[in-house]
Order: structure tokens, then C-alpha cells, then sequence
């Protein structure tokens, strides 16, 4: 531990707790001391400290010391009272005020973060003026009654030599009318030293009669007398190195020379005056009254006898008035005394003997509720123990207890209070207890507001100090100041305070917290007029999503007045209204890919790439070509960047995002763009490089501003004005259109906000994630893909197709245009074009484009039908290439058939893609591509189903089930025809039209079953292949209404036969490989509901491709037994024979074997039996087959075990039996029937199932024909018997 | 007891992840900022206190004129109540 008094505590009580020396001085004295500037308190203060004095001391007990330093404090009798509140306040006012001005105009603009403040030094940190603001507020509670130690110890009477009568004025001087209260009211002893002091001013003469004067002084007053001369200096021109005045004398100007008349001497002469009366006489003076003090308390208040008789004696008094101040004490009690004993003890730094006397004492007002002199003694017990550092404890206890009982008396103890915290305070800031010292200070804080301001201050700054540091609580507490500051007007102050506050809440999310503090200083920079600064802080309020409307209401409408008021337009680099959303950035530009629509320009660049992969002469040697060229006009430097196309527009989609709950209005939103120009030579290119960077070191905004100004001639910048609602995000395109070749860089966006305020966003390189619609350039540095070159303007293609819908029922076939406009000048050539669907699209012929849809398919003669043909090449995936000789001209538009088939229900994306070449062989690119994307959305309309199933009765016939649903709500279809195709099948109307379709058409959500014929007439493979694949020969049934003329749709016509084509494509995958199937195409057509309902749209066309319908039989073979359904016979003559025929047909194409198992069996069998041994046989069994090839109908004869076990009983005889052989070989020729007699024996008469027989069929395949595609397929098989009923009668 | 309170939730280096202002009492124009002022502050007490005591509720660790500030820390986060 230190020693306490170097402590600045220690320092501050030497110097404000020593004596006081009241000086009585005549006019005459001030005049003489004016000519110096000075009165004569102010002249003789300099020379009260003492620092190198040896003054011996005794205690009151004997004990020797010495004392080094001392000091006295001189005060006019008329300045020794409790000052005036108010005056005192008003001062401090001032104070406050000038440095306020002071710091203010020094501030500067950027306040430190704050662990730089943390490491400045203590006393950089805190600001000088606190001290002397502290020392202001303690001396307003001095020349208290209730303390000595500012009672005067000694008086200094002086008289000017003059003076008439010298020694009469001395005697008037002490005159109780002049004396101070103190003295007067009894508060203090009247009796005190008095010290004789003549002044003598040399310029008015030698000093002859002064000191006649003085020996007649010696004469009248005794020895206390002297003499002092000064203004020995004649001219006035003394100047001093380090003149000691200025500092004593605080409203000096600095013109006046103070001291002036004062030499060296005069000087040397008040030193040693006020040595000589410090230690001659008021040291000598207080160790007396010390010892006898100290005696008189010995003897009525020392040992046990006087503490009884004091306690009695004190409790006796219980009943005295409880006044605030409580009884008032005379000089000449006892407890007076002890305080004052107490008192000069401490001033001579006997703290031993002072603390025992206010310990004494302090019992004694307690008891007497004598609570301000109760709180003042434990005050000093405090500063006391402090200074003989003992018992920290007991130091801060004292002081608390002070404290509070100064705080307790109300307003009369305030001022007390201030000042006992204060000292408080700076006890346990030199024990390095900042965290208790910051409380005190916050405790001081009392209704002024002025004076908690500066106390709260200080208490943040003890956070700050102490460690670990308190930042948030040094943050809350400076915040806390400056409302104080505020509210008494010393806005410089507040600004400070925040300022320094700032710096704590950088960087931190308390948005609430942040937003008061930056919208306070700029309100108050803005109450000072500094706009500029004001501005810098209200645009950190300005995006409060989190704040209530109100107070958004209130941030904004603020700020756009500090902006008017600032008279320009205002130009802020990072405006936070709106906000825009950076990862939204998306940039749109056409090198020599173009794009017909935004929407196509967002498909994802692979998309597009997997269409165009072979339709681009090959990516690489592509790019090469035209970057070959490239290199000459632009350096390798920018070979990466992004290439654009003078008078092509590059767009940029931003969204900005208003987070109030106001709406705000934007307008003049644009790009901010940078275009070199390039000329032909690359050393003029490097100079717009050069130049432009000679820009970037210019103040921001000119910079901007300027950057615009050069270059918009080079290119043009879209504008758009609009307001955002409350939390609304808008989606803006900006563009830019370059006008010359050279290098674009987009640098950022800017806007005027509310039309005051321009705000820029500049895309910072690597803050850019762009999304761009080119996958190209995904791996290029993000700065690059802001940067262009600008390449010569070339012709651009534009695309469109009407009347694409944007819905479709499915089904629907539609006749397009698609229309290829050239703007430019330029023709473009070798046009390429591919589509993504081409089950959706086809493309057409030249001569498609006028024709008449759809009566062009109708089936002509069969000379006319050519035309329509449908072409092969476009119908597989490949690429259409459009004639040879087809060149777009410039300024022309070019047109192109296209067939549209809604042919799949759901939405569906449509991509077309058109390969072009310029004509222009010079341009820098070669090609381009025009990319189109189309949304559609497919409704279902109708949903056909067909079910082939075998004719039972004819061989090569079939009965075609159609099961239509209408699936839509509201549209009405009537069919038109249904086709077959392929020549080998017809197809033919099992029931007349009408019968069909009662009522014509088909209405929504209905459904309906009919049912056709379908002939095959299918030779054998060898013919079919002979065929061409495409050639849809086939044949159809008309379904329209009967007797009208509408003539049937050719289905091998172009549109019909290559969609069909393509369902066949698409279904393939669906339906497993099945040689016996069909197609067939149902054409229909809506109703025109609102016409003439009944009547179809002649416009519009349906159609619905079934493809690979199989053929419903299982087993290639099918058969067929024929023989007489009924007869008569004599069963009385004998059993009845009856010869059947099975023709059996091969519709494989191998060799079949068939083996056919009869078995007699029980006639009773009921149905359910039957369908039983069906189930069983179907599932279990599985014919063994003969591997032997047998070319001949082979004949053999087996016995065969019953296959069912209660038929082969033999309890009853069965009513016929299978005669003949029961298991018979045959050989079926692929495609070709074979006929096997049967025969049965019937016994008597009735009716007979005869399906008791199986066949096992077995296709032989040749080793040849062992592929795989064969073996997937059955190749064998059992069949159970059909039904055949024949009925026997006997005959008469 | 005051009827206003404000609870925030803090997480790690003093950000503020969830903040609620609950009591009947009539809202002031700043209260909001005048409870982010005093938890905000508290702050400071919490990170000291919470290196010493091993109790995870801290009753009454802070106080602005009415307003008291009580703190319930979890393991890595701090969570704040103003009464």
C-alpha cells in the first residue's frame, strides 16, 4: 500500500483540510493590490503551500514530529459563509458549458472502439475537468457550522500604510459587524489569533513611515505585527517564466499582466510572510489549543467515572425536540470542543488523537440525534482511518454510514452527502475498487440533473477501469449521462456520451439499444446543425424492422427533414433502405445464346445444353472459332468474362426489400455501369483502364456521379420508379444497354429514396454470388461475371409461336406458326432447330403453313394424299434442319409450320431450341442459338381404354372393347373415328353407330363402353416386313353421326402418323414386348356447347393413341371345336357316335406342338367343379412335351391317368366317353391351322358338356431363332377345354 | 413489483436471440429499450457471477431503480428476466 497521503485522495484532503486563515484588509490594501490585476487573497495565495518546511510538532501526549508540508487556505472574511446554492450552481453550469465547447470542437470524428480507450492511461481516459468539477461540488458544502476544520484558525488584519490612522483601522477591522456568522452566531470562538500585517506600496514612497507606523503597531498589538512591502517594481514590466497568479485567479484574461509590479524581492518577502505565520505562529498556535483542548476532554470526558456521568447525563435528555439539525452546540460545549480538537488534530496530521476525539464525539451526537454532526464525525472517522491506513472495513463503513446519514437528513444533507461520496469514492478508487466506486457515483446522483450527469459519467468510467473491465455497464451508464446531459440542455455533452456509448454497442444485435443511441446523437447533431455528421447516425436507424410503426414512422420522417434541411441532395454509399437482397442478383445477358423469354432464360443452362448438344458445331471448336477472332480485339485478360452485345440489353433481377411497416417510394432505381471504350489498338484500351482507376481515388460519391457522367453516351441505364408497401419485396429488372464495344463492369445499383435521398449499393466482388443463368461460368472469380465485353452489335433472331396455348385438354392437336423475326441487318442462315418434346410439337413442312386444319388430314383420293405424308426424319429426336436454302433476311420475318399434340396430361415445359448462323462471316460470333421455353398445361380430357379379347367363335377375329371416360367438367366430345393400324388388322362396327351413341356425344364426366370387330389379316412374317415402318396404312370405322358427310381423317397423314409415331416411341417402354398387338387412334372432336350442342367443332381436333394393344389370348394356339350342337338317335338300337372336328391355329411364328388329353368324365359335374379344375389346371399343371421332331400329324394312343380324381370311378358309368384316342399330337404350322378330328361316344340322351380335354401346347423353336427376345416369351403352355353343349335326343 | 417485465434469451457472446415483453402494465414509448439498456447491462454481473457459483438461478443479481434483474444460466447460454 501506498502512502495515503500520495494518494489523490490523501493529496486531496491536504490540500482541503487545513486552515483557514480569515483576512480582514482595508480598501486601501485591494487598491494597492490591484495594480498587480490581483486582490490580496489572490496575491498572497501562491505562497501558502509549503513543501519543504521543518516544523517540529508535539502530540498532546509528548510525542514528537515533524511537519514537512503544510498549507493554509486564505479567504476574505467575506467569502468565509455557507456559499449561495444557487451562485454555486450556476458556476458549475458554466463550467461544464466551456468545456462542453471545448471537447466538443475537439472531438473527433471517429470515436476510438473501446479497447483502444481501455488502453490509454487512466488519466488520458478520464477527462481533466471532472477533478476540478468534483473540487467545485465538495467546496459548495464548506464553512459548514457543523465541522471545524473550515473554521478560521487565525485572522489576517491588514492595513495599508495609507491609511489615516493605521492602528484605529485595525481595531475597526475586528469589528463584529464585518466578522463572518460563523464567529458572530457562536458557532465558533470568537477568540482566535490575530495577526497584525501592514502593506506598504514602494511606488507611493520609501518605506520610512511604514515602518514608523509598524513600531507604533509593535507598541499597540505586541509582537504579532508586520511589515510588507510590495510593488517594488516601478515600470510594471515584470514578465515571469512561470507566474504563479493564473491558476489562482480563473476568470484572469490572459492580456492582463498579473503581478506585474511585483519584482523578485516583494515576493521573496510574501514567502517568507507566510512562512513565517504558518509556522511561527498557527502551527504553535493549534498545538496549544490542542494540549489544552486535549485537557479539558481528559478531564470531563476521559475515564469511567466521566463516561458513566456522560451517559446518564445524555440519556436524561431523551426527551429533547427531534430538529433535523438537531441541538445546537456552542463553541464553548464540550462537544465542540472534542470536534474541534478532533479537527486541528487532523490538520496537523495527528490522526491517532483526531480519530479517538470523533470517536468520542461521535456516540454523543448519535445519542443526541444530532444527525448532520453525527454523519460529518463519522465522515472524518472515514478519511481518518484512511489516512492511517488501517481497517479498510472500518474506512468504508465510516463513509457509508455518512452517507446515508447525510442522505437520510433530506435536502439539507445533500450537498454534505455529495461531497462525503465523493470522497468515498476516491477511497475505494485508490484501493482499485472501481466497481464499488461506479455504485457511489451512481449513488451520488441527486434531482439535479446536471450533477448526476457528471456523476454517471464518472461512474461509467470506474467501469470502464475496473477489472475486468464493465463495458455494458460503462455503456448503460454513459447512456444514462448523456440523458441527463441533455435534459439541462448540454447537448455536447450527451453527444459525447453517446459517441463513447456507441463504440461499446458496435457490432452488437441489440437492435433496440442501437437504434436509441444512433437516433438520439443524430437528433442532436441535427439540434446543432451539423447535418452531415447527424446524417451518418440516423442511417443506422433507418432499416428497424423490429421497432413499432410509430417509431419507424418517427426514424423516417426524421431523417428525410435532416435531409431537407440540408439543403442537397444527399448521396449515401450504403443506404439501408431497402434492403436489397444480394443473393436475388441474378444477371441476364445473350452472348450467342439468346433467349426469346425471361422465363426461358431462367431454365437451368443444362437443360438448354442437353438440347443443344448436337445441334452446336461442337462446343469447344465452336467457342475457339469465335474467341480466335476475339483475341485481337481483347486482350487475354478479360477472356473470361462474360461477352455481351452492343445494343443487346444485359438485365439484372435484383429484389429489394422494404423491412418497415411503412411503405417507402423509390424511384430513379438504375444500374451504375462502367464502359471502356475499346478501340482497335490495346495501348488506348489500357489508358481507359488507367483512367478509370484514376477515378476510384476520388471521394466516393463524385466518383460515382462522374463515373455516370463519362460514360452515358457509352451505354443506357433503365430507370424505374416504385413504392414498396410495408414488408413488401419487389423484384426489379434493371438493364443496361451498351452502346460501343469496349468492357462493361456493372458496378452496382442506385436509387433516391422518398426523392430526397440517392443511395448506391455497390455489388462488392466478393460478396456477389451470382446466379447466373449460364453454367458456362460457373467457376470464374464472381467479380468477372459483373464484367462484359462488349463485342460488335449482330443480328438477333426473335422467336414466336402462335397461338401456343397455355392449356390444352390432352389430346388436342393444334396447327402453330412459328414465326423467327431478324431486326438486324444482317441475314442469318443455317437454321437448326430441336425440341424437347416431340410428342407436344412436330414439325412441319413449307407447305403445311397455309392449309386448312384440319380439313387438310381428311382422307383424299388416293393421288391428292401425298403432301401430308409423314416424314420420317423429324419424327425421331434429331434435329430439324430447315431447307438449305432458308436465309433470314434482315428486317424480315420468317414462318414455319409447327403441329401441336397436347399429348400427355400435367404441366409440361416445353424447350425449343433454334440454331442460327450469320450471314456476315466477319462478325466476332458465328453463331447463335435462340432459346425458347414455353409452359403448358395439359387438362385430361378423355380416357380410352381397349381390351382385345379373342373371338370364341371365329378364328382370327377379335372383339375390341373401348371404354371411354370424359374426364374433364365441362367439355363435350363426339368421336369422329376410330382407326386400326396397320393393314393387317381391320377394323369394323359390331353395331350400327346410333346404337352406340344414343346421344351423340359424350358428355362431361360420362362414360360408355362400346365394342368393334377387329379382322387380322396377318399372312406371315415374312410379308409384313416388307412394309415401310412409318406408312401407317390401316383402316377405321366412322363414329360420327350417321348419314353426315364428314369425311374421315387420313391417320397416315403427317401430323397424325408422326405423333403416332411417337406414342409409339413413348409407350414402348410401358407395355412389354408383345408381337400380337394393335394400334389403334381414336380422333374426336369437342362440342361446341354454346352453338349447337350435338354439333362438333370443325376446328378443332382430338386424338388418342392406343399403341401396342395386345391381343388379348395367352397361348398362341388358339382352336375351335366344330361339330353338330344337336341331334336324335335311337338309343334303344345303340350307343351314339358323334364326330367332331377341332381346328386348331398357330398364331406364333414357330412350330407349335399341341397335344389334346381327353378325359371321360362324369356328366353330372356342376359348374363350380368345373370352374375348379380349371383354377387347378391352369395353375399346377405343366405339360411335359415331346422334344422329338415330328413332322407328320402323329397319332398316338396313351393311357392316361383321369386327371380327376372322382371322374375316374368307375361306380358310375360316365354318359359319354371320348372314343378314339384320349391324347392326340398335332403339328401346327406357324400361322396356319390345323384340323384333328374327335369323336365320342354317347350312351343316352341329353345334353353334354364336352370341355372335359386339355391341350398342351409347346412351340418348337428353332436353334435359330433361340434369341433372346424369343426366350422371354411362354413357349409353352396348357389349356383347359371351352365349353361346347351338345344336346342328344332320342329319337322316336 | 413492478408489472412490466421483459424476457430475453442470450446466447453466447451476448447476442440476444429471443426477446418478449409480457406484464399488463401500460407500455412506455421506451420501455423496449430502456429493458435491452438494464439486461444489457446486467450482462456484466451475470458474466462474474457465473464463474463462481455453481447454481444456475441467479435471484435479484441486478437492479435499475424498480426494475430487478434475475438470470436463470444454462450451460452455454444465459437466459434473462426483468422484473
Amino acid at each position: 500500500m501506498v502512502d495515503p497521503a500520495s494518494t489523490p485522495l490523501g493529496k486531496m484532503l491536504l490540500d482541503e483540510i487545513t486552515p483557514v486563515v480569515m483576512v480582514l484588509c482595508t480598501p486601501n490594501v485591494e487598491e494597492t493590490c490591484q495594480k498587480n490585476g490581483l486582490t490580496f487573497v489572490q496575491m498572497l495565495s501562491p505562497f501558502c503551500d509549503f513543501n519543504n518546511i521543518d516544523v517540529p510538532v508535539r502530540t498532546a501526549s509528548d510525542q514528537p514530529y515533524r511537519l514537512h508540508k503544510f498549507r493554509i487556505r486564505l479567504f476574505n472574511a467575506s467569502d468565509i459563509r455557507q456559499p449561495n446554492l444557487e451562485v454555486a450552481k450556476e458556476r458549475l453550469k458554466q463550467v461544464i458549458t466551456q468545456v462542453g465547447e471545448k471537447d466538443f470542437n475537439e472531438l473527433c470524428l471517429d470515436q476510438p472502439p473501446v479497447d483502444n480507450s481501455r488502453a490509454r492511461s487512466e488519466s488520458e481516459n478520464l477527462p481533466s475537468w471532472f477533478q476540478f468539477f468534483n473540487k467545485e461540488l465538495i467546496q459548495i458544502s464548506s464553512f459548514s457550522d457543523h465541522e471545524a476544520f473550515d473554521h478560521p484558525v487565525a485572522c489576517l488584519l491588514v492595513v495599508s500604510s495609507k491609511d489615516e490612522q493605521p492602528i484605529n483601522h485595525f481595531v475597526d477591522l475586528f469589528n463584529t459587524n464585518k466578522l463572518p456568522l460563523l464567529l458572530n452566531d457562536g458557532a465558533m470562538d470568537p477568540k482566535i489569533l490575530k495577526h497584525y500585517l501592514l502593506v506598504h506600496d514602494n511606488q507611493d514612497g520609501t518605506s520610512e513611515k511604514a515602518t514608523k507606523i509598524l513600531t507604533e503597531m509593535r507598541i499597540t498589538f505586541g509582537s504579532d505585527c508586520q511589515l510588507l512591502c510590495i510593488n517594488s517594481s516601478q515600470d510594471g514590466m515584470v514578465e515571469r517564466q512561470d507566474n504563479p497568479w493564473p491558476f489562482y485567479k480563473s476568470d484572469a484574461s490572459l492580456k492582463q499582466k498579473l503581478g506585474c509590479f511585483l519584482n523578485v524581492d516583494d515576493i521573496n518577502e510574501m514567502k517568507d510572510l507566510m512562512q513565517d505565520l504558518s509556522s511561527k505562529h498557527i502551527i504553535p498556535y493549534m498545538e496549544l489549543k490542542i494540549r489544552v483542548l486535549n485537557q479539558q476532554v481528559s478531564a470531563t470526558r476521559k475515564g469511567f467515572r466521566n463516561q458513566i456521568k456522560n451517559l446518564w447525563w445524555r440519556k436524561g435528555k431523551d426527551d429533547i425536540v427531534d430538529s433535523p439539525n438537531g441541538p445546537t452546540y456552542t463553541f464553548s460545549s464540550i462537544e465542540s470542543q472534542i470536534r474541534v480538537l478532533g479537527d486541528y488534530a487532523f490538520m496537523l496530521r495527528d490522526y491517532e488523537l483526531a480519530l479517538s476525539n470523533y470517536r468520542l464525539i461521535s456516540t454523543d451526537y448519535k445519542l443526541d440525534k444530532a444527525w448532520k454532526r453525527y454523519a460529518g464525525v463519522q465522515e472524518m472517522m472515514g478519511l481518518a482511518y484512511f489516512m492511517l491506513d488501517q481497517s479498510r472495513k472500518e474506512a468504508e463503513y465510516c463513509m457509508e454510514n455518512a452517507f446515508n446519514t447525510y442522505w437520510k437528513m433530506g435536502p439539507s444533507g445533500q450537498n454534505n452527502a455529495t461531497r462525503c461520496g465523493l470522497w468515498w469514492v476516491e477511497m475505494l478508487k485508490t484501493r482499485d475498487q472501481y466497481k464499488e466506486a461506479a455504485t457511489v457515483y451512481f449513488r451520488i446522483c441527486d434531482e439535479e440533473p446536471l450533477h448526476s450527469a457528471v456523476m454517471l459519467e464518472q461512474a461509467s468510467y470506474c467501469y470502464l477501469l475496473s477489472k475486468p473491465p464493465m463495458l455494458h455497464k460503462y455503456g448503460f451508464h454513459l447512456v444514462l449521462s448523456g440523458d441527463r446531459y441533455k435534459k439541462c440542455d448540454q447537448v455536447k455533452h450527451a453527444i459525447r456520451t453517446y459517441r463513447n456509448a456507441v463504440s461499446v454497442y458496435r457490432g452488437t444485435t441489440w437492435s433496440h439499444i442501437k437504434d436509441h443511441v444512433h437516433f438520439h446523437i443524430g437528433q442532436w447533431y441535427a439540434s446543432l446543425e451539423r447535418y452531415d455528421l447527424a446524417i451518418t447516425y440516423m442511417l443506422e436507424v433507418l432499416a428497424c424492422s423490429h421497432q413499432s410503426k410509430t417509431t419507424q414512422d418517427i426514424f423516417l420522417r426524421d431523417f428525410l427533414q435532416i435531409v431537407e434541411k440540408t439543403g442537397k441532395n444527399f448521396e449515401v454509399l450504403k443506404l439501408q433502405l431497402p434492403e436489397i437482397n444480394i443473393s436475388s442478383l441474378k444477371i441476364i445477358f445473350e452472348d450467342h445464346r439468346t433467349y426469346a423469354s425471361p422465363t426461358a432464360a431462367s431454365v437451368r443452362e443444362s437443360t438448354w445444353r442437353s438440347l443443344e448438344e448436337d445441334m452446336i458445331p461442337s462446343l469447344s471448336s465452336g467457342r475457339t472459332n469465335w474467341l480466335e477472332l476475339q483475341s485481337k480485339l481483347i486482350s487475354k485478360k478479360y477472356k473470361e468474362s462474360n461477352i455481351c452485345v452492343a445494343g443487346e440489353a444485359v438485365k439484372v433481377d435484383i429484389e429489394f426489400k422494404n423491412p418497415l411497416q411503412i411503405s417507402i417510394s423509390l424511384s430513379g432505381v438504375s444500374l451504375i455501369c462502367e464502359l471502356s471504350e475499346s478501340s482497335e489498338s490495346d495501348g488506348t484500351k489500357s489508358d481507359a483502364n488507367s483512367s478509370a482507376t484514376e477515378l476510384q481515388n476520388d471521394d466516393e460519391s463524385t466518383k460515382l456521379t462522374s463515373r455516370d457522367m463519362s460514360s452515358r453516351n457509352f451505354f443506357s441505364l433503365s430507370e424505374v420508379d416504385f413504392s414498396l408497401g410495408a414488408g413488401e419485396t419487389v423484384a426489379a429488372q434493371l438493364t443496361v444497354t451498351p452502346r460501343v464495344e469496349g468492357v462493361l463492369q456493372i458496378v452496382g445499383i442506385r436509387w433516391k429514396l422518398s426523392g430526397s435521398v440517392v443511395g448506391f449499393y455497390n455489388f462488392e466482388p466478393n460478396s456477389t454470388k451470382k446466379k447466373s443463368a449460364k453454367g458456362r461460368r460457373a467457376n470464374c472469380s464472381p467479380s468477372d461475371n459483373l464484367k462484359f465485353i462488349v463485342i460488335k452489335s449482330l443480328p438477333r433472331l426473335e422467336g414466336y409461336i402462335h397461338p401456343l396455348p397455355k392449356s390444352a385438354y390432352a389430346g388436342d392437336v393444334q396447327h402453330l406458326v412459328l414465326e423467327l423475326r431478324n431486326q438486324s441487318e444482317c441475314a442469318v442462315k443455317n437454321l437448326k432447330m430441336k425440341i424437347s418434346h416431340p410428342r407436344f410439337l412436330n414439325i412441319g413442312k413449307r407447305e403445311n403453313l397455309n392449309m386448312d386444319f384440319p380439313s387438310c388430314l381428311e382422307k383424299k383420293t388416293d393421288s391428292e394424299w401425298s403432301c401430308l405424308q409423314a416424314n420420317p426424319s423429324n419424327m425421331s429426336e434429331s434435329i430439324f434442319m430447315f431447307p438449305e436454302d432458308t436465309i433470314i433476311q434482315g428486317e424480315t420475318s420468317f414462318l414455319w409450320p409447327l403441329w401441336f399434340r397436347a399429348a400427355e396430361t400435367g404441366n409440361i415445359s416445353l424447350y425449343i431450341t433454334i440454331y442460327y448462323e450469320m450471314d456476315d462471316v466477319s462478325s466476332t460470333m458465328r453463331y447463335r442459338t435462340l432459346r425458347m421455353h414455353h409452359n403448358l398445361q395439359v387438362l385430361p380430357s378423355l380416357d380410352v381404354s381397349f381390351q382385345v379379347s379373342p373371338c370364341p367363335s371365329k378364328l382370327q377375329e377379335f372383339l375390341v372393347r373401348m371404354d371411354v371416360v370424359n374426364k374433364t367438367s365441362t367439355e363435350s366430345f363426339q368421336f369422329h373415328q376410330l382407326s386400326s393400324v396397320g393393314d393387317q388388322w381391320e377394323i369394323s362396327l359390331l353395331q350400327p353407330v346410333d346404337t352406340i351413341f344414343p346421344s351423340r356425344s359424350l358428355l362431361a364426366g360420362q362414360a360408355l363402353s362400346c365394342f368393334f370387330m377387329l379382322k387380322s389379316y396377318r399372312k406371315s412374317a415374312t410379308s409384313e416386313e416388307k412394309t415401310p415402318p412409318f406408312a401407317l396404312l390401316g383402316s377405321s370405322v366412322r363414329l360420327g353421326p350417321q348419314g353426315s358427310t364428314e369425311l374421315l381423317f387420313d391417320i397416315s397423314s403427317s401430323p397424325l402418323a408422326d405423333f403416332h409415331h411417337c406414342e409409339r416411341l413413348h409407350q414402348e417402354n410401358v407395355h412389354q414386348e408383345d408381337p400380337t398387338t394393335v394400334d389403334f387412334i381414336l380422333i374426336y372432336r369437342p362440342v361446341k356447347s354454346d352453338v349447337n350442342p350435338g354439333i362438333s367443332d370443325p376446328a378443332r381436333l382430338f386424338s388418342h393413341h392406343a399403341c401396342y394393344c395386345s391381343i388379348a389370348s395367352r397361348s398362341p394356339i388358339s382352336w375351335l371345336v366344330d361339330g353338330p350342337r344337336t341331334l336324335y338317335h335311337n338309343f334303344s338300337a345303340s350307343f351314339c357316335e358323334i364326330k367332331l372336328s377341332m381346328t386348331l391355329y398357330n398364331s406364333s411364328e414357330s412350330v407349335a406342338s399341341v397335344r389334346i388329353n381327353t378325359s371321360d368324365s362324369n356328366s353330372s359335374r356342376n359348374l363350380s367343379d368345373l370352374m375348379e379344375a380349371h383354377a387347378t389346371s391352369s395353375g399346377n399343371q405343366v405339360g411335359w412335351h415331346d422334344v422329338a421332331l415330328v413332322t407328320d400329324i402323329k397319332v398316338t394312343s396313351d393311357v392316361v391317368e383321369a386327371k380327376f380324381g372322382k371322374s375316374s370311378s368307375l361306380e358310375s358309368v360316365p354318359p359319354f366317353i371320348w372314343s378314339g384316342s384320349s391324347s392326340t399330337r398335332a403339328q401346327v404350322e406357324p400361322l396356319s391351322s390345323t384340323k384333328i378330328p374327335l369323336q365320342i361316344c354317347v350312351f343316352s340322351p341329353g345334353t353334354y358338356d364336352l370341355s372335359n380335354y386339355v391341350l398342351h401346347w409347346n412351340l418348337l423353336l428353332s436353334n435359330g431363332e433361340g434369341n433372346s427376345d424369343e426366350e422371354t416369351r411362354r413357349s409353352s403352355g396348357t389349356c383347359q377345354g371351352y365349353p361346347y353343349h351338345l344336346t342328344v335326343l332320342q329319337s322316336v | 413489483m413492478a408489472t412490466t417485465a421483459c424476457f430475453i434469451i442470450v446466447s453466447r457472446n451476448d447476442i440476444p436471440i429471443y426477446e418478449a415483453e409480457v406484464g399488463s402494465a401500460a407500455k412506455r414509448e421506451d420501455a423496449a429499450q430502456l429493458h435491452q439498456f438494464i439486461l444489457h447491462a446486467a450482462l456484466d454481473i451475470v458474466q462474474d457471477l457465473a464463474w463462481t457459483t455453481s447454481a444456475m438461478y441467479l435471484k435479484a443479481i441486478d437492479r435499475f431503480n424498480d426494475l430487478v434483474v434475475s438470470v436463470y444460466i444454462t450451460a452455454g447460454h444465459i437466459l434473462n428476466i426483468v422484473n
